[in-house]
């Protein structure tokens, strides 16, 4: 049987990079692969290269075979029958891909519009339809809603919609699911399995994540700096894999990593406490003072937990939990309305006078390793700032000191003299843990640090936290939506969902039973390898 | 960084304008205030290259002389405004508060007003001068500048790196000089160099209308204004002092546009 | 309905500006050299007169009351008087303000074509020769000094060719357009490259939105794209700016109308500053910064009829 797709040795070139290096593989009629790489691998390039949707820069050569018609060498308006029609797409982040002044129900339409001949009622109805088939409630209410009123996961769907309208034979999905929350995550990822199934769609589904391609797909091509390592079944890939980096990229996967088995904490007066705390954003506006309301959006409803010393606590929870707040007024950044920090017994005042001796023990490393570093500001100088500011150290001690520092976050002294800009995300937050270490804290919290980062890096930074831990002996608080990289680190977690802590306990208890519904919830959305079909 | 021919254009006219001003002494054929009835609204010819007007002065060497004006009104006019308006956008920008409150009203109560009609009502106030231009530069022209910084910072603020040197324990003048500052810089620089022309721009329109500089001083404006009733007959009077204008202008313009593609600012 | 409380949040938004434009139109008063009403009543007036005037608009008072007279007195229309016409500047107002508004409308109508075609055609090449060509005019028309163009323009289309007359207004409606011909154009010189800038740099921002990509993939194909997604969202921003570029033109008008002898506000404001006539010049002030208040609540009137995300 001839394949639905085909690709004959695929190149694109934007000037003088390669983004997608001598690619082929072939997609048969109703089957879905799988296209896996970290950033930069030429994953998404080489899907939209199957639509030829590709920016006027960019130069494809080679062959793809779309059901006998050549898709490289036909004309745009050629192109503009099969695009939408027999060829839909679905994209990551779905917020910026609608467009904020249209109608969802008017969005999905377009696709009807343009390639069939239903007219007004029908095409209504058709759009209602197929709101529903993507699981969106009340259809005729979200219809007529603007993208802005709309859910993450919601507008996904409504995407999916748009996708399905003209029952297209192949779906290109570009990421679909990486911007969203793990339990929103799991439900398309679902949706498009169902949809496989009832609607007979063929599908390339490109990720930078192993687990999700296993759940939907039976085959997969792994890429890497534009080429294809491995190509496979995925159960075979996941059990057996022959290319060195594609058993890098599975050993790196939060599943497959050993579990550190954190030691053991001594039960002494916690080093950190937090009594009740509450923050509130927004609020005491003119409104607000006139009828006596705190006003504003109460990101922390109460919270209360201990930080024992030497122990590394996890907060988990999805984005809007209140956890990295919690995190940034541990450290200052926003005020509590009501509650205390204790350290050590003593009340701590992060935002006082003198924050600075406070600050001294406790530092926090951010999320986005290239945002987190002034971008005029040499590696060197950045990490010295904190030596030379607060006088750690005798000025002419300094330089030792940074290289120090760097020996020990692994990185090139070489790199001293570079700006941020010029750097990996790996190595900028290698940079921003050495800064913060430059303080020579007891208590370092870590604020989804590995969550900008690929699979590969993202082991590499935990190890290199794992290590400065046992040798430093630091206290870590390691915030994260990512349960299996908690799981991995840490001694006890805390569950958060909408400010509230849901459930806390020891790690091991909290994964393998779950006092909470929300938990295992949780817990049951992580992607994992060993959902691959067989 | 790569410099844009945008911006290599632009530098190059102003350069020239600045060694035009610097050397005008020589550069210069006749003295520019000499009156010389032989030569009334004399074409321009050999002798004088841009012609003479009404009262035989030397066309040319008078716009020579007034690009000395020119610059020292457009370089000098944008700094008390870019001094006081960055500092108030950043102060407000980062602390937010009701300092940003205080300061976001009194820009909004500038908006409605057409810029040059302020700046002349002020003047008209203060009475007619370059010194009271500049007051009222200063006095209004700050607004764009608070406005760009003020954006600037409040990105900054909310940015991890700013945020980082905060969890360090700086303290925030610390912060402002040495993170939030030179990354706010760009577009403000940019913006400084539209800036200065609008200045020149504006300053010879108060000349032309007889409230800037005052005749008979070889300022562009007011040489405009002295040709206005020949136009028909001496065109060169009103003419030369224009294109003089529109070249120092253009000169800073493109500077800035070539600065803000290599800084990759959009406009 | 939630647009109509918008409407009137937004009303309510614009009273503090209103009340500190009253307060900068104030200030310019108290300001004033000399005292105005010795000029207003002439020389030879006796100090009983002065004295009443003098109460008349509370000018013994202490400041704040007498800001609260001026406020008072402009909420009943009173702007005070001119000197030289020895009538109400209100009056004056009414006179010369239709010419004006005449001058700005004419101005848009001559601006928005080219803005349109020039934006497009530079928009679809970025880069390209036209984009570059484009850009450059605009540089050099940003740089020209408008009463420069102004007396070029009507040199030459006025004098050499004899195609409009140079100045004034007229007295009919099509010699009104006659009149007002190069004015308009002059002003539409300047504010072109303006326009043209922000809607190139609006449209290609929305050119490499993700919904673009998002509409190609569903087979729209490039125009139907450009026209029903790049378009409208484009619109936005440069309608944002329209009241910025009303100040612009109203700014221009003065300059304009003194080099075209056009009987408009521009004009008055500078002859009445030459004549020291100065309730005129702070009337004239005062009514340019209510126009652009009031073109800005229209624009945002309209910006939160196309956009949904404003109105909720």
């Amino acid at each position: 049987m001839n394949p639905l797709l085909s690709v004959r040795n695929l190149f694109v070139r934007f000037g003088e990079t390669l983004a997608v290096d001598d690619v082929s593989f072939d997609l048969p009629k109703g089957g879905a692969l799988g296209i896996v790489g970290e950033s930069g691998s030429g994953k998404s390039v080489t899907c939209r290269a199957l639509m030829k949707l590709l920016p006027t820069t960019a130069l494809a050569k080679g062959e793809i075979n779309f059901d006998g018609q050549d898709i490289l060498g036909a004309s745009e308006a050629t192109l503009n029958t099969l695009r939408g029609k027999r060829i839909a797409m679905i994209f990551q982040s779905p917020a910026s891909h609608l467009d904020p002044l249209m109608r969802i129900g008017d969005q999905v339409a377009e696709t009807l519009r343009k390639h069939t001949d239903l007219k007004g009622r029908a095409i209504h109805q058709e759009v209602l339809r197929l709101l529903d088939v993507v699981r969106i409630p009340e259809p005729e209410r979200w219809a007529q809603a603007y993208p802005h009123q709309l859910s993450g996961g919601m507008k996904q769907r409504a995407m999916i919609a748009g996708a399905l309208a003209c029952k297209p034979d192949l779906l290109l999905a570009d990421e679909p699911t990486t911007a969203l929350d793990a339990t929103v995550q799991k439900s398309v990822l679902d949706l498009l399995v169902d949809l496989r199934k009832s609607q007979g769609l063929s599908m390339i589904f490109v990720s930078h994540d192993l687990g999700a391609v296993a759940r939907v797909c039976e085959d997969v091509i792994v890429m890497r700096k534009s080429r294809v390592v491995e190509t496979g079944k995925t159960r075979e890939v996941i059990d057996a894999p022959q290319h060195e980096y594609t058993q890098m990229l599975i050993a790196s996967h939060p599943d497959r990593l050993t579990l550190h088995t954190p030691q053991p904490v001594p039960q002494a007066t916690p080093l950190i406490e937090a009594r009740g705390m509450q923050i509130r954003y927004g609020g005491g506006g003119l409104i607000d003072i006139l009828t006596k309301r705190a006003g504003g959006f109460l990101a922390v409803k109460g919270a209360d937990f201990t930080v024992q010393p030497g122990e590394t606590l996890g907060i988990v929870g999805e984005s809007g939990s209140g956890k990295s707040t919690m995190a940034r007024a541990l450290v200052g950044l926003v005020k509590p309305a009501a509650g205390e920090i204790l350290f050590e017994g003593a009340p701590a005042k992060p935002l006082g006078r003198n924050r600075a001796a406070y600050l001294r023990d406790v530092q926090l490393v951010y999320q986005h390793p290239y945002e987190a570093l002034s971008p005029r500001m040499r590696i060197r100088d950045a990490i010295a700032e904190p030596l030379r500011r607060h006088k750690l150290c005798p000025a002419q001690e300094v330089p030792a000191r940074v290289a120090d520092l760097m020996a020990q976050v692994d990185l090139d002294p070489t790199l001293g003299d570079r700006l941020p800009a010029q750097l990996s995300g790996g190595q900028c937050q290698r940079v921003a843990i050495a800064r913060a270490l430059a303080m020579d804290p007891r208590v370092l919290i870590a604020d989804e640090v590995t969550s900008a980062l690929d699979v590969t890096l993202q082991a590499q930074v935990m190890d290199l936290l794992i290590r400065l831990q046992k040798e430093r002996g630091l206290t870590m608080i390691f915030i994260s939506h990512d349960l299996a990289v908690i799981r991995r680190l840490c001694n006890s977690v805390i569950v958060m969902r909408r400010g509230e802590i849901v459930e806390a306990g020891p790690t091991g208890q909290v994964f393998d039973d779950p006092a909470q519904e929300y938990t295992r919830t949780l817990i049951d959305a992580i992607p994992r390898l060993e959902a691959a079909h067989p | 960084m790569k410099l844009s021919p945008m911006f290599v254009c632009g530098a190059t006219l102003v350069a020239v304008w600045s060694l035009i001003a610097l050397a005008a002494p020589l550069l210069a054929t006749h003295d520019p205030y000499a009156i010389d009835f032989e030569a009334l609204l004399a074409p321009p010819s050999a002798d004088h290259w841009f012609g003479s007007d009404n009262v035989g002065r030397d066309t040319y060497s008078r716009v020579i002389y007034g690009s000395r004006l020119a610059l020292y009104i457009g370089l000098l006019g944008v700094i008390a405004p870019m001094i006081i308006g960055m500092t108030i956008g950043l102060l407000a920008g980062y602390f937010g508060g009701w300092v940003d409150t205080i300061a976001m009203r009194v820009l909004d109560i500038t908006v409605p007003f057409p810029f040059f009609v302020l700046v002349l009502s002020i003047v008209a106030v203060l009475g007619p001068g370059i010194e009271n231009y500049f007051i009222a530069l200063a006095l209004v022209g700050w607004v764009g500048y608070a406005r760009l910084a003020r954006a600037e910072a409040i990105v900054l603020r909310s940015s991890e790196f700013v945020l980082a040197a905060r969890t360090m324990g700086f303290s925030h003048p610390y912060i402002l000089f040495r993170h939030v500052l030179p990354n706010a810089m760009s577009p403000v620089v940019v913006y400084m160099m539209t800036d200065v022309t609008l200045v020149i721009l504006f300053g010879a329109a108060l000349g032309f209308l007889g409230m800037g500089v005052s005749p008979p001083a070889a300022e562009w404006g007011v040489m405009i204004a002295e040709g206005q009733i020949y136009i028909s007959s001496a065109w060169w009077i009103s003419f030369f002092p224009g294109l003089a204008m529109v070249l120092i202008g253009v000169g800073f313009a493109l500077m800035g546009d070539g600065l803000a593609k290599m800084l990759r600012i959009e406009r | 309905m939630k647009i109509l409380r918008f409407i009137v949040s937004r009303l309510l938004q614009s009273v503090p500006v209103l009340l500190g434009v009253s307060i900068v139109t104030f200030l310019l008063m108290v300001n004033t050299p000399g005292d105005p009403i010795r000029l207003l009543v002439g020389v030879r007036a006796s100090d009983e007169t002065i004295a009443i005037i003098r109460d008349r608009y509370g000018l013994d008072d202490p400041i704040l009351s007498q800001y609260f007279t001026y406020l008072g007195n402009l909420v009943q229309g009173d702007l005070g008087a001119s000197l030289r016409f020895k009538v109400p500047v209100s009056e004056l107002v009414a006179q010369f303000y239709p010419v004006t508004l005449f001058l700005v409308v004419y101005s848009i109508v001559l601006i928005l074509p080219p803005v349109i075609l020039l934006s497009v055609w530079s928009a679809k090449r970025p880069n390209g020769p036209a984009d570059q060509i484009i850009r450059i005019v605009g540089v050099i028309g940003l740089a020209m000094p408008v009463f420069w163009v102004g007396l070029l323009f009507a040199r030459f289309f006025g004098v050499t060719l004899g195609l409009f007359p140079v100045s004034g207004f007229g007295t009919t409606i099509p010699e009104h357009f006659l009149h007002l011909f190069l004015p308009s154009l002059t002003t539409a010189i300047w504010v072109v490259p303006i326009l043209t800038r922000n809607l190139r740099s609006a449209l290609l921002d929305e050119m490499n939105r993700d919904y673009v990509t998002a509409g190609m993939s569903k087979g729209l194909g490039a125009p139907q794209v450009f026209r029903t997604h790049v378009f409208p969202n484009s619109l936005l921003p440069t309608l944002n700016l329209f009241a910025v570029i009303v100040a612009y033109l109203l700014g221009g008008s003065v300059i304009v109308e003194t080099v075209y002898a056009v009987p408009g506000m521009g004009k008055l404001m500078v002859d009445s500053i030459l004549a020291r006539d100065y309730f005129v010049v702070q009337g004239a002030t005062l009514v340019f910064a209510l126009t652009t208040i009031v073109v800005m609540l229209a624009v945002d009137i309209l910006s939160a009829l196309i956009d949904p995300r404003i109105n909720t």
